[in-house]
């Protein structure tokens, strides 16, 4: 379990993190969701202890990362893949992380199997696609078999197999009991990978919960095509529903269920040719939600 | 049975890092070829200019011109000691390191460590052999030098010091400064250009500050006779020593102080 409290993290003039308070449950995948530059690494940084809080703090399993024994036991980070000596070889560069924790040199090659790099093992890791160094990355942190695990965009540089691979082993790591706190900033890709999903932005928390959950809580809307657009318009308005001409004889109905919109057309004679309830999708949901809390947004278009 | 990461099993993992990569292999060898190479050459050309030149008899030291490569070879053990951290920091490597090893001052020490023992062997192989090698070409035609002789055992032994505490200054250095280009810059100034600085000032202060500079305490350090102004060869290492000791006190302190 993962859990942050009060946490701001300032650097310099820049609040990077502000009053968050989050917890990661095990056994489930979450997903940790903002746009660039809301705090997801800082955040995913301060938990490893590599910053310091401004206040408040991050503890894993109940204690800071800097009281924990063995720490690579107990967490698992795959923050940048590419922070490997370019010089060393995949299997040195393993060693020297095993070592330090008094993993066996045998937890290696299996972590190396495991992710599919066994046969390049004594290869530079300068010479490493970046799927390749994702997957180095991923086995740096299953090495300790711990039972908090923490993705960066894990996903970035995988090709489709590699997608759908990681996709089941944060499945299975989850399946197996551990706390799984997978960060993107993609909602597509986490609304198919995470079962929890915390959103940020600009360092706050923005929401939390359920996939389910947060596309329930979403309005939806109606798309309505009738035989008098403009009367049906005057009615739908009149019953508070907000109204937006899609096209010459379709409108887009909010804030009023189809039940409600198809008998209010019922009343005023209208015939209906097409009533179609539409639900936000999880990506809809997310831009609206971190609308005004993307730090370089492109403006209305 | 998860014991508490002990100071040994993070100076294993360092020794691991140390020798996986080209650079500290490749530093090594730099540092053998011109401490061995460069004294070398500069032995055979005084032997050849020796009887022409008797001007140059006059207190000549056979055991500090027979290690002269260690003036080319502080660089290389200064870059080693640097590229050991500085590599970390460039990569981000710094960042897995840091996270399995969170107590970072383990880090600074299990580093130095390796660094320590790795040149200390290096260093005196060769400060020895560059002697001996040196002792040889002079044989016949210049006077030479015997390990036999207190003094000049400590000289040559001291030679191999000089460079140890040179590469724990770069180390230093590279924890403070983070990056390669910067600590090599710093480290070049601090042997070559402080000395120049110097000269430019009234010789009085020159006396005073020159006996300080790196550069100068190696002087002292590898000759039989410590040159005028000088602290004796066992103060000069002491000095030395000194800085290697606060300079790495500040880099443990900024490393736990700062953000990985």
């Amino acid at each position: 379990m993962i859990a942050i409290e009060h946490l701001t993290k300032r650097y310099r003039k820049t609040v990077a993190v502000d009053d968050l308070d989050l917890v990661v449950e095990p056994g489930v995948v979450t997903g940790f969701l903002g746009p660039n530059g809301s705090g997801k690494s800082t955040t995913m940084r301060v938990i490893m202890g590599l910053d310091r809080p401004t206040r408040g703090r991050a503890t894993v399993n109940g204690r800071p990362y800097h009281d924990l024994r063995d720490p690579l036991r107990e967490v698992g980070a795959l923050l940048e893949a590419k922070a490997v000596n370019p010089g060393r070889s995949a299997r040195n560069h393993l060693r020297a992380l095993a070592a330090s924790n008094k993993i066996p040199f045998s937890r290696v090659d299996e972590v190396l199997e495991f992710v599919g790099l066994a046969s390049v093992a004594t290869k530079r890791v300068g010479e490493f696609s970046l799927g390749m160094s994702q997957r180095l990355g991923i086995a740096g942190a299953l090495l300790g078999d711990p039972g908090v695990l923490l993705f960066d965009e894990p996903v970035n540089g995988l090709d489709p197999e590699g997608i759908r691979w990681i996709r089941d082993l944060f499945r299975s790591l989850a399946g197996e009991g551990r706390t799984v706190f997978v960060s993107s900033h993609l909602m597509s890709e986490m609304a198919v990978t995470a079962d929890q999903i915390i959103v940020i932005g600009k360092g706050h928390l923005i929401t939390q919960g359920s996939v389910s959950d947060l596309t329930a809580a979403a309005k939806g809307s109606v798309v309505v095509r009738g035989s008098d657009r403009e009367r049906l318009e005057r009615a739908l308005r009149a019953a508070g529903a907000t109204v937006e001409v899609v096209n010459d004889d379709a409108l887009r109905v909010g804030e009023l269920a189809a039940e409600a919109v198809g008998q209010l057309a019922f009343d005023e004679g209208v015939v209906l040719f097409e009533l179609t309830p539409e639900r936000a999708s999880l990506e809809e949901v997310y831009m609206a939600l971190t609308a005004g809390a993307t730090e370089y947004g492109s403006g209305p278009s | 049975m998860s014991a508490h990461p002990t100071l040994a099993s993070v100076i294993r993992s360092e020794w691991i890092k140390f020798r996986s990569v080209r650079s500290s292999i490749m530093g090594v060898a730099i540092t053998f070829v011109l401490t061995i190479g460069i004294g070398a050459l500069i032995t055979a050309s005084i032997r050849t200019h020796w009887t022409s030149h008797p001007e140059a008899h006059i207190g000549f030291d056979p055991v500090t011109t027979s290690l002269g490569g260690t003036l080319f070879a502080q660089f290389a053990v200064g870059v080693i000691g640097a590229l050991f951290v500085t590599s970390e920091y460039s990569s981000g490597s710094i960042r897995a390191t840091l996270a399995a090893t969170p107590r970072r001052v383990e880090v600074v020490l299990a580093k130095l460590a390796v660094l320590v023992v790795s040149l200390l062997l290096v260093s005196e192989v060769a400060v020895f052999v560059t002697f001996l090698m040196g002792q040889a070409i002079y044989s016949g035609v210049v006077p030479t030098a015997s390990l036999s002789n207190p003094t000049v055992l400590r000289a040559v032994l001291f030679g191999g010091l000089y460079l140890t505490l040179l590469g724990v200054l770069g180390m230093a250095l590279g924890w403070l400064l983070r990056q390669s280009a910067a600590c090599i810059s710093v480290f070049t100034s601090l042997i070559l250009v402080l000395p120049i600085v110097t000269f430019l000032l009234p010789s009085s202060w020159q006396n005073t500050i020159s006996r300080f500079e790196p550069s100068t305490l190696g002087q002292s350090m590898e000759s039989v006779s410590p040159p005028a102004h000088a602290f004796s060869a066992g103060a000069a290492l002491l000095v030395l020593s000194l800085y290697a000791v606060v300079l790495m006190g500040a880099a443990a302190t900024a490393l736990t102080r700062r953000d990985a």
